[in-house]
């Protein structure tokens, strides 16, 4: 790896889908110093938060793909994040997402969440990822639901047991 | 777009970090000698350093850089700036992952360059560095690169000590 891998872009009708930015740290800080973020690896205090955030920038760099944030396409404020996750010790890439808690019930965390799927598809040649969910996160459990993903086993992750649900192919095709 | 650097010493090249250093990186973070810096770490802490290492560069357009001799690509430490908040110091950092590498002025040697850097290219006015009190190698490599020990700098824990590094006074004529 010598070449710098630039994050794409993504639109969708109301978010974008962007590289992590330095300014993304008070809303990241935000939302990982809450209780809530204990799925997703925190709560965080803001140095944490900044490795966080350090962490999905580097990720691109290693594995040429990542999570991205995603903003509002009106103001720029960043909602949350998804995108593909592959860390050393995950079984397999995985579709990761979250919404920051002010911006939940909008739909955001789906529409960033399929649109980062139908990415990770078309530019990465990664098809059908899992999502590795908490298996008392049953708002992140509906969610991998709605998006057509389905059980498939759990497993051991750094000593909880974790759901591994399955994403459909394009269009939905469980193939 | 981030420019990817490269520096050169007598000795020693130091690189942009890459996906090939990561097995000796964590090998060092995971093991003892790493305790000096926060260690040991399971390797999927290990993973989430290297990764932010890496982002840094995204993130400030500066960071650490694998340490190589020069003609041997094999990294074996990294050495370079990190800035955990705008309004502290940038800290400048250098790390041997193997004893191995230890006792032949390599840490200096890479310290030397990324100091130099970062008072010419990159303008910085002023640096830190932390070091753990009982890590008296580390601290020779301070005093070695003019740094003054400063107990105002802040420090993550109570066993670290601060240094503080002042690029030259430009010479104003009278």
């Amino acid at each position: 790896m010598s070449d710098v891998v630039t994050v794409p872009v993504i639109e969708t009708e109301r978010l974008t889908l962007r590289a992590p930015r330095i300014t993304d740290l008070d809303a990241f800080a935000t939302f990982f110093a809450d209780e809530r973020a204990r799925f997703v690896g925190g709560p965080s205090d803001r140095v944490g938060t900044w490795q966080i955030l350090l962490r999905m920038s580097g990720h691109w760099q290693l594995r040429g793909y990542g999570l991205w944030v995603a903003a509002r396409r009106t103001t720029g404020e960043p909602v949350g994040y998804a995108g593909i996750v592959n860390h050393v010790d995950w079984p397999e890439p995985e579709l990761g997402y979250a919404i920051f808690a002010a911006w939940e019930g909008r739909g955001y965390a789906f529409e960033a969440a399929e649109a980062a799927r139908s990415a990770a598809a078309e530019r990465f040649g990664i098809a059908r990822p899992i999502s590795l969910v908490a298996p008392e996160n049953t708002r992140s459990v509906r969610l991998a639901k709605r998006l057509g993903a389905a059980f498939e086993r759990d497993i051991e992750l750094r000593g909880e047991t974790t759901y591994v649900f399955r994403h459909p192919g394009a269009e939905g095709a469980a193939a | 777009m981030i420019e990817r650097v490269v520096l050169h010493t007598e000795r020693l090249t130091l690189r942009p970090l890459r996906t090939s250093d990561f097995e000796a990186y964590s090998a060092y973070y995971t093991g003892p000698r790493a305790r000096f810096v926060g260690g040991p770490v399971t390797r999927g802490e290990a993973f989430t350093k290297f990764c932010a290492m890496i982002g840094h560069w995204q993130m400030r357009g500066f960071g650490r850089f694998a340490i190589c001799l020069r003609d041997d690509d094999t990294g074996f430490g990294h050495a370079g700036l990190l800035q955990v908040e705008d309004a502290r110091l940038p800290e400048l950092t250098w790390t041997l992952w193997t004893a191995d590498a230890e006792g032949r002025g390599y840490a200096r040697e890479a310290a030397t360059a990324v100091r130099d850097h970062a008072f010419g290219p990159l303008g910085l006015p002023a640096l830190s560095a932390i070091v753990h009190r009982d890590n008296a190698a580390s601290a020779r490599v301070a005093e070695a690169l003019g740094g003054v020990a400063d107990p105002d700098l802040p420090v993550r824990f109570d066993d670290e000590r601060a240094f503080r590094f002042d690029a030259a006074p430009v010479e104003v004529p009278a």
